[in-house]
């Protein structure tokens, strides 16, 4: 295995350049060596299962894929013209931008919030970041489940809650003017940490002297608030805009667990929903590739108008 | 004095919105434990008057969730020890060695990372199915089922996420030439370098990418729902799901599989706080 021939390049090398001494070469040779041994399994990994199964995504989605009875067929563009004329996908895609136009700012501006208040000096502060993340890293399905009894209609806390209030609670997940609202309930409150997280260490790269300044007219801490620390965020802003849009786009196992089967009338099923429901329990395969090139399309587009907002921001980073 | 009366208001903005963080996870822990009386009751009954411990073993006879919580927890370390071990390899090399193609194969990895799950699915789930000589298929994947339904397909597509590839690379990245160079002179090779001498100093990326791809792995829905319809293949999140669905009404039962499902990560998750926070914050900022 070890025979070390000098690399072809370095024996043709034009005679006055000078060659580096055949020990270094060696050893050259030898480190290339031990990084593609490292590198391979994972390369072999991504193209398997990442690289594949993007461009057999693209392939599929212009195909007609019978998978019970293994035939393929190049149909164009025919899935396309299927999709859009499916009245629940279309209401799908309708649904996921109206969930993602609530969900991400309003969470957002929740955490914005509670960064600015949590970058004190605080006693507990660990603990009430601890408090605030922990939605993140539960299970979104368990989690899904308390809410779901949480917003049970008859015997449920926020039922109770309301009737102290003297109000009649709706039937939330099974109302299909409620259902959407629940979810996005949910899906804010879960949605809070991470954003929070990205605020909090973004605002530590603030110095603390930006401030001195307005200290010195006495602005107010609201004041201060919308004239200095919202500007100096925007990078970080539109960074958490875009991961959070994209999130959302990609909301599924909340949606599954609360409102099964896309929810009372249908209100509630999400482009993912409808790609889940296609491939896995339709099985056409080709018809969901399709739905999920339209997925990656609003993605795409997302990330794109992104990078342009942020510009070099980005790069400087 | 100002000042004072300011930190009060912080606290109990602060406290407030804690709290509502919070009940979700009380209310789950309360309920597990109350009776069948208590749990139906209305108004709701906030402190229950009798704790009702049986209600784990019971609601463990109605499904099994032990052997659930066992598939989770085997997954979820499968899954960590096989992504720390590719992912600081690959790491390693892509930082350290310099070779014709590095850049392509690290901005590659990159557009790997930023693939929506969707975009790749479906093909995943036929390339699982079509697994040549497993489960019944022939040499070409035809003919039975693959790997559904199998460790393999629950462990092998999710134990490398380029994430940690690209995490470690950075970490690596950052590291001194110094050490590398007289370890080279000792007369170390490459793979010596690798394990002795660099990724020891690279403990704080390690901790942090194992949290990461644990926590993930655990939480994991979508994956393992449609890769597996066998009852003892199940994870807790899809069993979890899978019980809700037949036993609709039994509240203080799936309470108690729920908790099952979340406090091994809350226990975690308060124990290693800062490296959670630490990985979230760079992976948030890069």
């Amino acid at each position: 295995m070890t025979v070390t021939s000098p690399p072809a390049a370095a024996l043709h090398a034009p005679p006055g350049t000078a060659a580096p001494p055949p020990r270094r070469r060696r050893l050259g040779y030898e480190r290339r060596r031990a990084a593609w041994l490292m590198l391979t399994p994972a390369l072999i990994h991504l193209t398997w299962w990442i690289g594949v199964p993007v461009l057999a995504t693209f392939v599929l989605a212009f195909t007609h894929y019978d998978v019970l009875a293994g035939t393929i067929s190049w149909v164009g563009l025919d899935n396309f013209t299927e999709i859009f004329a499916d009245e629940t996908w279309n209401l799908s895609i309708l649904h996921t931008v109206v969930y993602t136009f609530f969900t991400v700012p309003v969470a957002m501006a929740i955490a914005v919030v509670i960064a600015v208040l949590l970058n004190t000096k605080l006693r507990a502060r660990a603990w009430y970041r601890a408090a605030f993340f922990l939605p993140h890293i539960t299970a979104t399905v368990a989690i899904a489940l308390v809410w779901m009894w949480m917003f049970e209609p008859n015997v449920g806390l926020f039922n109770a809650v309301l009737s102290m209030a003297g109000l009649n609670g709706p039937a939330w997940l099974s109302d299909p003017d409620y259902a959407m609202a629940a979810v996005i309930v949910v899906s804010v409150w879960k949605g809070i940490g991470l954003k929070m997280l990205i605020y909090l260490a973004a605002l530590q790269s603030i110095p603390p002297e930006t401030y001195e300044a307005a200290d010195l007219d006495g602005a107010s801490a609201p004041r201060r608030f919308w004239s200095i620390t919202l500007p100096l965020l925007k990078p970080a802003t539109f960074f958490v805009f875009v991961v959070s849009m994209i999130d959302a786009f990609q909301v599924f196992d909340q949606v599954y667990v609360l409102t099964p089967d896309g929810g009372p009338a249908n209100a509630t099923t999400v482009m993912t929903f409808e790609i889940y429901k296609t491939a896995f329990s339709e099985f056409r395969i080709s018809t969901a590739c399709a739905q999920s090139l339209v997925l990656f399309a609003f993605l795409l587009v997302l990330t794109v108008i992104s990078r342009r907002m942020t510009g070099k921001d980005d790069d400087a980073r | 004095m100002r000042g004072k009366a300011s930190k009060t208001l912080l606290h109990l903005v602060l406290g407030a919105g804690a709290v509502i963080m919070i009940v979700p996870f009380v209310w789950m822990i309360i309920s597990s434990l109350k009776s069948h009386a208590e749990i139906s009751a209305y108004p709701p009954v906030l402190w229950p008057t009798e704790w009702v411990w049986s209600n784990y073993p019971n609601a463990m006879s109605f499904a099994p969730f032990g052997t659930y919580f066992r598939n989770s927890l085997l997954i979820a370390v499968g899954h960590t020890v096989i992504n720390l071990a590719l992912a600081t390899m690959a790491g390693y090399a892509l930082a350290r060695v310099p070779f014709r193609g590095r850049t392509v194969i690290f901005m590659a990895i990159l557009a790997t990372m930023m693939i929506p799950t969707y975009t790749k699915i479906v093909p995943q789930y036929l390339i699982a199915k079509g697994m040549p000589f497993f489960g019944g298929n022939d040499y070409l994947g035809r003919g039975g089922y693959g790997w559904l339904d199998s460790w393999w397909v629950l462990i092998i597509p999710g134990a490398l996420t380029p994430f940690a590839i690209f995490m470690f690379r950075q970490f690596y990245l950052s590291l001194p030439t110094e050490l590398e160079e007289a370890a080279r002179i000792d007369g170390m090779g490459e793979f010596a370098i690798f394990g002795k001498v660099m990724t020891p100093l690279v403990k704080p990326a390690i901790a942090t990418v194992a949290l990461i791809t644990f926590e993930n792995s655990w939480n994991n829905f979508l994956w393992p729902l449609i890769v597996t319809t066998r009852d003892d293949l199940r994870v807790i999140q899809v069993g979890l799901a899978a019980f809700q669905q037949v036993e609709k009404t039994e509240w203080a039962y799936l309470m108690a599989g729920s908790t099952l499902a979340t406090v091994p990560m809350i226990v975690l998750f308060l124990f290693t706080q800062r490296y959670f926070v630490q990985g979230f914050a760079t992976a948030g900022i890069k």
